[in-house]
């Protein structure tokens, strides 16, 4: 009895003393910098990821990031339970609504490519918005299909099953792509629509870049979507994409950067920086599924100044870190944007 | 003096024991509050957790009411929600690995404790029950990289060939879909399901099976007559311990079960189940009434769950009535 009774307080000391170290350990490290915590989307964190170390440097902020998903983004910075969220897709009315005085300000921009794995192929596939939405409504279901030859004369294309792969959870890269078919094709807008995640009727759905990418690169036939810089670090061969000038255009950094040069002189609106699916005077290199993604910011918090200090930093010189990741600078157009919105940022 | 002697004597011992017993009044007080605490605060946090998951699937169960359960729809862009094919996911992917799990199970428990030498039996064992460690997550990337595709290319095939005529076989072979995903729970449950068993047939009386031996019954006889009758509501426990492991996967069966929002007759379709749709959609939910639905699928699962706990105790104790009759 009086043995269990001396183990029972040497444990509940035990848990005590681990209890309290821990947290004198946490507390001269949460006093040191000021700490920054955010969350969201996936697609910018590669970018995100080389943006602590800089800022931690020029600001003394402790940034750190989880990436969550879009949604989890807003729904973080929605209940404050973050300085600031993260998400692919802009804020629809009723988010903003329910932000309660949040800013959308857009700070980087990439492209979403279609990786594939047909073989004996003897070239790059070549697809336009039609065909690839007919391929993930279902009505397109064969690689050797008339519409992909009409497409891709001097390729060998085989008799093989196509099988589109989805993203399975909610992912900006999602939104992107569904935002660009659904531009594209009026039957793809009505049947399957635009939103981090959808209701795709055919196909095999998949968790994460990584899990797409994995079925992708198992089945032969299969076709994908994932964020251009995931493609090319994992060497995936990726179709170019027919845009409206009748070229066909690849995600890279040119691509990207034609596929912005079209925006208005003076951005006033977040709508305006809808850029999937260019005008046909973005030029040629126009790459059509590019987007911009977000950070969401309240305007009135206790951590205002340093969330304002990590986004003007972020819009201006965190920019030279994209090009390596597939992140084209943001345009003069849209930083000017960005500025105006920031300065909305103004603390309690 | 000496009655000053006598009656420190008899006063220190008393002070002693006093001392003793307010130590162990104290222990015993002490003892009873810490359990009190420990058993209130675990109910306390089931009710809590219940409460909250409903509290926060409130918009949902607003919306569409109990018709929820059986509308078989999910589309996050018209926010048309229901759970009948994650039920029905849920259902069927379980229900199959048990019917696999459970024979599997019992026949490498039977092998380790009946047949097979104990030089093989323990390294064979630990190997089993070595299954359970490797973390869902790996088991499902192992499902994307390896199994699946083995699935798609052999087994499948081999499956349309001999039994295609089933509507259950028919369709296009898929690397991601029902059967995977069954299979990989079945992976998942054999260890847990076949190292209970193993304990339980060690706990079979020595002289009742010998005494079946004795009275001239066969090997088998012995093994049906006398051990699994003996261990039968402990692998009935053992089976839905596995079932409630299958219903709750979440992570493994993501990422192979191709993430489908319909229900299929083939198993070779994609589907999903209720763990799985919670695993993969609550962090992005756009909206209000997606995340609510979530948590709808979330109450629905843990009251499966807990009707699947409550009819094992029912089981248990019916087992155990009838044996204590015998």
């Amino acid at each position: 009895m009086k043995k269990a009774l001396v183990a029972t307080f040497a444990l509940a000391a035990l848990v005590a003393i681990a209890l309290v170290s821990g947290r004198a350990a946490a507390a001269p490290a949460a006093t040191q910098d000021t700490s920054l915590t955010g969350t969201g989307s996936s697609f910018v964190f590669p970018l995100v990821s080389k943006w602590i170390p800089a800022v931690g440097q020029a600001y003394g902020i402790n940034l750190t990031y989880s990436l969550t998903g879009s949604g989890a983004g807003i729904a973080g910075v929605t209940a404050r339970t973050v300085d600031f969220g993260a998400s692919d897709a802009p804020l629809s009315a009723d988010q903003l609504t329910a932000c309660k005085s949040c800013v959308v300000i857009p700070w980087a921009l990439s492209a979403t490519s279609i990786p594939y794995n047909v073989p004996g192929l003897g070239g790059r596939l070549r697809i336009d918005g039609a065909t690839l939405s007919n391929i993930y409504l279902g009505k397109i279901t064969n690689w050797n299909d008339a519409a992909i030859k009409k497409l891709n004369p001097k390729l060998s294309l085989p008799n093989l099953k196509i099988t589109p792969v989805f993203r399975s959870d909610s992912s900006g890269t999602t939104y992107n792509f569904t935002e660009y078919l659904s531009s594209v094709s009026s039957e793809f807008r009505s049947k399957v629509g635009n939103n981090t995640a959808v209701n795709f009727p055919t196909g095999v759905g998949a968790r994460g870049s990584a899990g797409v990418a994995g079925v992708v690169s198992k089945t032969e036939g299969a076709l994908t979507y994932v964020d251009v810089a995931y493609s090319l670090t994992n060497h995936f061969t990726f179709a170019a994409i027919k845009n409206r000038a009748g070229a066909y255009a690849l995600p890279g950094l040119r691509g990207i950067k034609q596929a912005v040069s079209q925006l208005p002189k003076k951005v006033t609106s977040l709508s305006q920086l809808k850029i999937v699916d260019p005008p046909k005077s973005a030029g040629k290199q126009a790459y059509p599924i590019s987007t911009f993604t977000y950070v969401i910011v309240p305007t009135n918090s206790k951590s205002a100044g340093d969330v304002r200090k990590l986004v003007y930093w972020a819009v201006t010189q965190g920019q030279q870190f994209g090009p390596p990741l597939l992140f084209q600078p943001l345009p003069v157009t849209v930083q000017a944007f960005a500025y105006r919105e920031i300065k909305k940022i103004q603390g309690v | 003096m000496s009655t000053i002697d006598d009656s420190a004597a008899p006063g220190a011992g008393l002070a002693g024991t006093g001392l003793e017993r307010r130590g162990l009044r104290l222990g015993d007080t002490l003892f009873r509050g810490v359990a009190l605490a420990a058993s209130a605060g675990s109910a306390f946090l089931l009710g809590w957790i219940a409460f909250k998951v409903l509290d926060l699937a409130w918009p949902s169960i607003e919306e569409f009411g109990l018709s929820f359960i059986w509308t078989d729809a999910w589309d996050p862009v018209t926010e048309q929600f229901g759970a009948l094919a994650f039920v029905y996911g849920t259902a069927l992917t379980s229900a199959i690995a048990l019917v696999l799990a459970v024979p599997i199970s019992i026949g490498i428990a039977l092998f380790l404790t009946e047949l097979a030498p104990r030089r093989v039996a323990a390294p064979i064992a630990t190997m089993v029950e070595l299954l359970a460690a490797i973390p869902s997550v790996v088991l499902g990337l192992w499902g994307i990289l390896v199994f699946g595709p083995w699935v798609a290319q052999h087994l499948e095939p081999l499956l349309q060939n001999y039994l295609g005529f089933l509507p259950i076989f028919s369709g296009s072979p898929s690397q991601a879909g029902i059967l995977p995903a069954a299979l990989v729970l079945t992976i998942m449950i054999v260890p847990i399901a076949s190292a209970i068993c193993r304990e339980l047939f060690l706990r079979v009386p020595r002289d009742l099976t010998d005494g079946a031996l004795a009275l001239g019954s066969t090997r088998w006889e012995s093994i049906r007559g006398v051990t699994l009758a003996y261990a039968a509501p402990g692998i009935a426990a053992a089976v839905l311990l596995g079932l409630g492991r299958a219903f709750g996967e979440a992570i493994a069966v993501t990422q192979v079960i191709g993430g489908g929002n319909s229900i299929n007759v083939s198993w070779f379709a994609t589907g999903d189940t209720l763990a799985s749709r919670i695993a993969s959609q609550y962090q992005g939910a756009t909206s209000q009434l997606q995340a609510g639905s979530i948590l709808y699928l979330a109450a629905i699962l843990m009251a499966i769950s807990l009707v699947t706990n409550v009819v094992a105790q029912v089981i248990v104790r019916r087992f155990e009535k009838a044996r204590r009759a015998a």
